[in-house]
Order: C-alpha cells, then structure tokens, then sequence
C-alpha cells in the first residue's frame, strides 16, 4: 500500500513524538536563522510605524536608481530611501521613502519623484505619516495582540488545560519568529498589511492547534486505558495528519494564488508582500501544531505523576502480555487496538484530575 | 419532503436570495480607498478638545470639500475623542485635496477704504447717471466685483455674507500686516454697564502697534457716516465682522472691545478671532494616497486569486472528497453570497467599506471554511473505519466535527472581535470581514453542511460506488481494507 493510500485511511503510524528531536533540531535551526536575519538585517519598517513619506510610483521611462537618487539630490533629499521593484512582469516601480517632511518639500517630492519615473502626480501613490501615528499604531497592534493572547491561553485552559495553552502559545511564538525572520531575510517591507497577515497566522496557529488538541483531549477519554500519553498524541496525530494536510492545502492554495497573481500577473508588490507572510505563517503554523505543540504537550504530560505511573502500569502489562503471546505462540499485533471505541469506555483521567 | 430537504431548500434560499436582494437593492460591498483610489487623511485635534469644537470643525471641512467639487462621497467622521478620518474617494490631486482640509483659516484685520454703492466706487464718474458697473481692475471677477483671489498685503474688494449665503455688503479693503497669529486672546462676555455682548480683542505687542496705527488713521474720519472709519476683520477672503473705530484717537494698547448684537455672535466671533474658520488647528497623522492605477489592480489581483483559489480549492475536495467535495463547493458559494451579502447590507447600513484587508479577511476565511468541511470528512471516515453504519456516522460525525468547529472558531471570532475592539486602521477592516465570515461559517456548518451530507447519505451516493461517501471513506461496506 502506498504511503497516500495510508494516510488517506489514517492508517499511518508515525511515532511524531519519538521523532521529536528531529522536529527540534529543525525547528531550532529556523528560530535561529530568523533571529540571525532580525539581528543582522532587521525589519524593513514602512513609514506607518517610524513615520515618514513614501511615495511610489511605477517606473515609465525606464530610470535607474542612480537616476532617482540625482533627482532627490538636487532637492535636498538625496538621503532617502530609494528601493526598486522588480515586477516579474518585466514592469518596475520606484519607492521612495524619507524622513517626516514639511507641506512644502513634500509636494517637492512628490513632483520630482513623478517626473524622474516619466508619470502624472495623480499616478503616484503617496503616504505620509505623522511620527506619533506609527507609534500609536504599533502601540495599538501590540496592545491588541498581548490581550489577544492572554484571553485565548485562558479559552484554551478553560477548554482544555493550562499546559495545552502553554503548548499551543510556544507553537504559535515559533510560527511568528519564523515569520518575521523570512521579512527580515528577504527585506520585505513591514507595513499594517503585514501587522494584519501576522494576526492572521495568529489565528491559523491557534486554530489549527485547537483542532489538533481536541482530538489528542477525545483520545484520552476513549483511548487513554492501555496506552501511555505519547502513544495518545501519536495516534490523534496520525488520524488527524490528513486533516492537517488537506487544511493547509486548502488555505495555502487560496493564498498561493494571491502570491502568484501578485508576483506573476500584476504588478501589485503589496498583495505579494502581503501573500508571502500569510504563505510562510499558514505552512509554519500547520507544521508547528504537530511538530511543535504535541510534541511538547506529549513531554510535558508525561512528566505528571498520574501518566507516569499509568505508563510504568501498562509497561509491565505488556511485558506480561508479550511473554503469552510468545507462549502461546500467537500473532496478536493488534490486541493493543480495541475493536470498537464504542467498548467498554475507561474513566477518562482528566475527569478524576479536575477534581483533585 | 423531509425535514432536512426544508432546511436546505431555506438556507439556500436565505443565501442565493440574500445575495440577489442584497444586489439588486444596489448594495453591492462599497470599495474603500486602497481599492478604488483615492485620498485619505487622517487628523488629530488638540487633547481635550472639546467635542462640539470638533464637530464644528468637521462640518466646516464637509463644506469645503464640497466646494472642490466632483468628490463622489467625501466620508468625514470622528473617531475615537479626537481623531477625524477623512476619506475622499477617486480624489487623487493630494495637494488640491490637502490644501482644503485640516487648514486654519488666514484671518486679517484691515482698513476699510471704500463702500461699495455707498459713493459707488466702480461708477464710472464721466457716466452721468448710469449706475452700471464697468470694472476693470487687477484681480477682480468682472461679474461679482470681487477680488478673486485675496492677498491680504494687498487691497482687495471683498463681501461679508449673510447667513443664507446672499452678499450683505461689499468693501474694499487696504492690505495689511496685522495678521491672526497676533492675537493673543479673544473672549465674548456680557457687558453689563452698557447690556450688550461684546468680543474682547487682545493682541501681542507688534499686532498692539500695527493696530493703533490702523486705527488712528480711520479715526480721522467720520464715525458712522464714512466707512473709512472702519475695520474689517477678514477670514479667508470673507468679511467676518466690519466694526466701526470709536475712539477719536484710535485704538492703543492692544486691547479692544467689540460689540455685536448678540451672545452667539459674540461666541461665533471669538472663535474665529482665535482660530480662523477651522476652530482647531490640527495635526496631520497619516496621509495616504492612492492611485486608481493601484486601486484597481489591487481589486483585480484580489478578485483573480479568490476565484483561482476558489476553483483550486474545488478540485482539490472533489478529487478528495469525490461526492463531499460537491458539499463542499456547493457550500463555499452558500457561504461567499452570505458573506457577499452581509458587507454589502453593512455597508448600506453602517457604511462599512470593503478594503484590501477586508478582502484578505476573506480570503482567509474561505481556508477557515474549507477547514470545517474538512474536520467534518475526516471525521465521518473514521467513523466509518471504525464500523460505524454510514448513517450513524454522519450523524454521530456532525455532532462529534462540530464540537471542534465550534471551538476553533471561537478562538477566530475572539481574536477577531479584540482586534476590531483595540486596534486602528486597517487591522480593524481585517478583523471585521473575518469575524463575520467565521460566523457565517458556523451557521453553514449547522444549517447547510449537516443537512446536505444527511440527505446524500440517504441517497445513492451514500453508499454508492467510487464517488459516494462510502467510497471517499476508502472501507468497503464488508468491513474489507481494500
């Protein structure tokens, strides 16, 4: 049987949490690239949260950037920023950012900037922001976000437990530093759009590490009575591999087509900025929930009391059980499975726990 | 007909229907700026500014921008307790619609030099007796009779207005050095000795000297007979206010009272005094303009990558799902006109406008959506591979699915609410198109998903062939693994 048609059944058998350290070691290795690229090259902070004025314009007669930086010069301004976009469509366009500038020199700028790329002013598009809105924004979006995190670690406590919040925060921390690090790398511009996407793979992650959770939480009620923890959260992530397959294919593919059309067909730069952190977020956050967020729940549990002594309990049941099999010569590999989940249902520990 | 085929047949009526009222009423979603193109402004007033100043500020900027004209629903509104976003659709001369909005007002004081039909200044004296009007001078609308375009170091034919707009009186007016920013203060108060309301005008010391000087030499004149002895207070271009000078030996000092008929003029006057027409001066915060160009190949780009991914989405649950995938497809059209619908009636209702990121809102969501189809499919072939009989699997699948649905989508409607709760900008048209979608995603779940799955398994393609439920489960009816 092909491993497609495995997964396809759910029949795969994946020891995710014995290969955990394969996980980490990947896992670890990305963090530390991205920290590298947040250090080395730092983020690329549009005018929205330093203020500034940024005006871009698409580039009609063809000038370089040697060109532009003249222009600039020649109205004091030959410190700005001057970046040069290259659409795969063989269009190019101008940015140009500088410093919080007066009414005056502004619509300088904006002229200057309009005549090197050979277009009309109503063509350019133009933002300028005071310093104190970029503050505030960045201020505002932080804000959000802490009280953003705090109540949803307190829904999934609620919900679930306190160590499955833990888990599904340091999963969803992971998907953002990888996130930023891919804008710190590739020097993407950071800009509320970006703010926005990064939410969004907030909510991915979160989301897609409830769905996982929930199933690993119904397993230990229905599954829990002859096997360990681990083999729990394996099991839940072997029945719900496909889910997460099938989900991220599903939400990367309207995603894709929004990085292809940005990138490939027009020359919008903002949707393909915008398309890249919602690609490399949702991948991130998919792996990260079974790679990242069961695994550590699966250690984390396994250092309770209740589960230790559970799994020392059915190691040596086991044993015991092996040494009759092997007495009686019989193959029984799957007597650990029950026949149906609707036997005999064993008292779900998680019940004699809340108690305690 | 079963219960289950009334509930689909009136969710797709609400859906379609919706949709096509919500169309046909023209309430298609209203575009926001970055999609249609346009400029948009972003002013902060003073802190403890109070409210009914700002709200005075707003109407005095909804007219001028009125008066620019061809602006197609200029938007102006407070936000929060002291910012006031402007939107100007299609408006993209920045410079034209900036120099209108967030600009105080360039008040001068000036010598009144001549009254217009009080000696009839532009008769011509070798005429006679016409009193036809032959104008002929620099800078002034041969029509009106008025300056066109006002420099106040220069003299100029202006008019003070009545209320309903008509010309009240026209003067012409010296130029002048005494400008707004010289003065200092100005408070109405009810003079009680004399009982009238009155403007008390304080100057600093260079607007004290220019003033005295202005003063004393319209003193020379007439009082109340030769408007020389006047002084017009002028806001851009517009007589506001022309007092006569009482005092013989003119005005020193740089204090001045004056009257006027009654407490809201008194009010209305000081105002002015301080703050030209705009009674605030404001800070610009964020000034954002947006081509048409850039607009609408940004609506293009949006539209072309949800419907690809729409169609992409489509083949992927069809080839996987087979018979649950047309569930599916059929559902996301259920789903998008519901969702279409909803911001098109919120944008009538609320005048919500469907921005960039409000389109990413739902772009995500559609994943968002497709997720719960999933969650549902995964879940009924495990049902099924564990030998439950197909309909009980549905059934059992749904309730079991939904759990998780529901608990998932908590989480997005929350972070979704906060963020439209504490955020600016455009976080918040992001956080509302995603919280409405996942909420519609929820009622589709339960009203159209459970429905249409419980019909087909009902059917021939619950237990039919390769494309049936059963044959997208991969077990066989026997129980058999291939």
């Amino acid at each position: 049987m092909s491993a497609f048609s495995r997964m396809y059944r759910a029949e795969t058998d994946i020891d995710f949490v014995g290969m955990r350290k394969r996980w980490f070691i990947i896992s670890m290795t990305l963090l530390a690239l991205s920290l590298f690229g947040f250090l080395i090259r730092g983020l690329n902070l549009n005018v929205d949260f330093e203020g500034g004025v940024t005006v871009q314009v698409s580039n009609e007669t063809n000038s370089n950037v040697a060109d532009m930086r003249e222009a600039l010069t020649n109205i004091g301004l030959g410190d700005a920023r001057i970046e040069f976009l290259d659409s795969l469509d063989g269009s190019s366009s101008f940015r140009v950012r500088t410093q919080a500038l007066d009414q005056e020199l502004e619509r300088e700028l904006v002229r200057t900037v309009a005549e090197t790329a050979g277009v009309g002013i109503e063509e350019t598009d133009v933002e300028a922001v005071g310093p104190t809105f970029g503050e505030e924004i960045t201020r505002r979006a932080i804000q959000a976000l802490v009280v953003f995190l705090i109540v949803a670690a307190l829904f999934i406590s609620w919900r679930f437990e306190w160590k499955m919040a833990g888990a599904g925060l340091t999963a969803l921390f992971h998907d953002l530093t990888i996130t930023f690090g891919v804008y710190a790398v590739v020097g993407f511009e950071v800009t509320p759009a970006t703010v926005v996407a990064v939410l969004t793979i907030l909510g991915y992650s979160l989301y897609d590490t409830v769905v996982v959770f929930d199933k690993v939480n119904e397993n230990v009620e229905s599954w829990s009575e002859k096997h360990t923890y681990t083999e729990v959260v394996n099991k839940a992530m072997n029945q719900v591999l496909m889910r997460s397959i099938n989900t991220s294919l599903t939400s990367l593919l309207p995603v894709g087509s929004l990085l292809f059309v940005g990138s490939y067909l027009l020359g919008a730069s903002t949707l393909r900025e915008f398309a890249l952190a919602l690609f490399v977020g949702i991948a991130a956050g998919t792996y990260s929930s079974i790679f990242v967020a069961s695994p550590l729940l699966a250690v984390w549990k396994e250092q309770e009391d209740y589960w230790q002594h559970h799994r020392r309990r059915l190691e040596g049941r086991r044993e015991a059980k092996i040494a009759k099999t092997t007495v009686r010569t019989a193959s029984a590999p799957q007597a650990s499975r029950p026949p149906s989940s609707a036997g005999a249902r064993p008292r779900p520990p998680k019940k004699k726990r809340k108690k305690r | 007909m079963s219960k289950r085929l009334v509930s689909l047949v009136v969710i797709l009526a609400i859906a379609w229907g919706g949709l096509a009222l919500a169309l046909a009423n023209d309430m298609e979603p209203k575009l926001g700026l970055d999609l249609q193109g346009g400029t948009s402004v972003i002013l902060r007033a003073p802190e403890s500014t109070d409210e009914d100043v700002l709200k005075k500020a707003v109407e005095t900027m909804r007219s001028r921008i009125e008066a620019i004209g061809g602006v197609q629903e200029p938007e102006i509104q407070v936000s929060g307790d002291r910012n006031v976003l402007i939107q100007l659709p299609g408006v993209t001369n920045q410079e034209q619609a900036l120099s209108v909005i967030g600009q105080t007002g360039q008040l001068s004081f000036r010598r009144v030099l001549a009254q217009r039909g009080f000696e009839d200044p532009f008769a011509d004296p070798s005429d006679g007796e016409d009193t036809t009007t032959t104008i002929d001078l620099p800078g002034v609308d041969p029509t009106t009779g008025l300056t066109i375009n006002d420099d106040p170091t220069q003299p100029a034919w202006l008019a003070s207005y009545l209320e309903d707009g008509t010309v009240s009186e026209v003067l012409q007016v010296d130029g002048t050095s005494l400008m707004g920013e010289q003065v200092d203060e100005a408070l109405p108060y009810f003079d009680s000795t004399e009982n009238r309301w009155v403007v008390q005008l304080g100057l600093d010391s260079t607007g004290a000297d220019a003033f005295e000087t202005m003063t004393r030499e319209a003193a020379q004149f007439g009082l109340y007979v030769d408007p020389q002895r006047r002084i017009a207070i002028v806001l851009d271009g517009e007589i506001v206010s022309a007092p006569w000078v009482t005092p013989n030996e003119g005005i020193s000092g740089g204090t001045a009272i004056i009257s006027v008929g009654s407490q809201e003029e008194a009010q209305d006057l000081s105002v002015v005094l301080r703050y030209g027409s705009l009674p605030i001066s404001f800070e610009r915060l964020d000034v954002k303009k947006v081509s048409a160009t850039l607009g609408s190949d940004s609506l293009q780009g949006g539209l072309i990558a949800g419907v690809g991914g729409l169609i992409l989405v489509a083949i992927a649950v069809m080839f996987y799902y087979r018979v649950l995938g047309l569930v599916t497809v059929l559902g996301i059209t259920v789903f998008g006109s519901l969702v279409i619908a909803a911001i098109g009636t919120l944008g009538r209702v609320q005048g919500l406008t469907l921005t960039l990121s409000g389109v990413t809102g739902i772009i995500v969501s559609i994943g968002i959506t497709a997720d719960s189809y999933i969650v549902y499919f995964e879940r009924i072939k495990e049902e099924i591979r564990e030998g439950r009989p197909l309909l009980l699997a549905v059934d059992e699948g749904f309730s079991r699915a939904f759990r998780t649905i529901l608990t998932a989508d908590t989480v997005s409607i929350m972070g979704a609410f906060l963020l439209y709760a504490l955020a600016i900008g455009p976080v918040k048209g992001f956080a509302l198109s995603l919280g409405i979608a996942t909420v519609i995603d929820i009622f589709v779940a339960y009203y159209f998903t459970r429905n249409a799955v419980g019909i087909l398994a009902r059917s021939r393609f619950g237990e039919g062939g390769w494309f049936s439920i059963r044959g997208a489960s991969g077990v066989a009816l026997e129980g058999g693994t291939s």
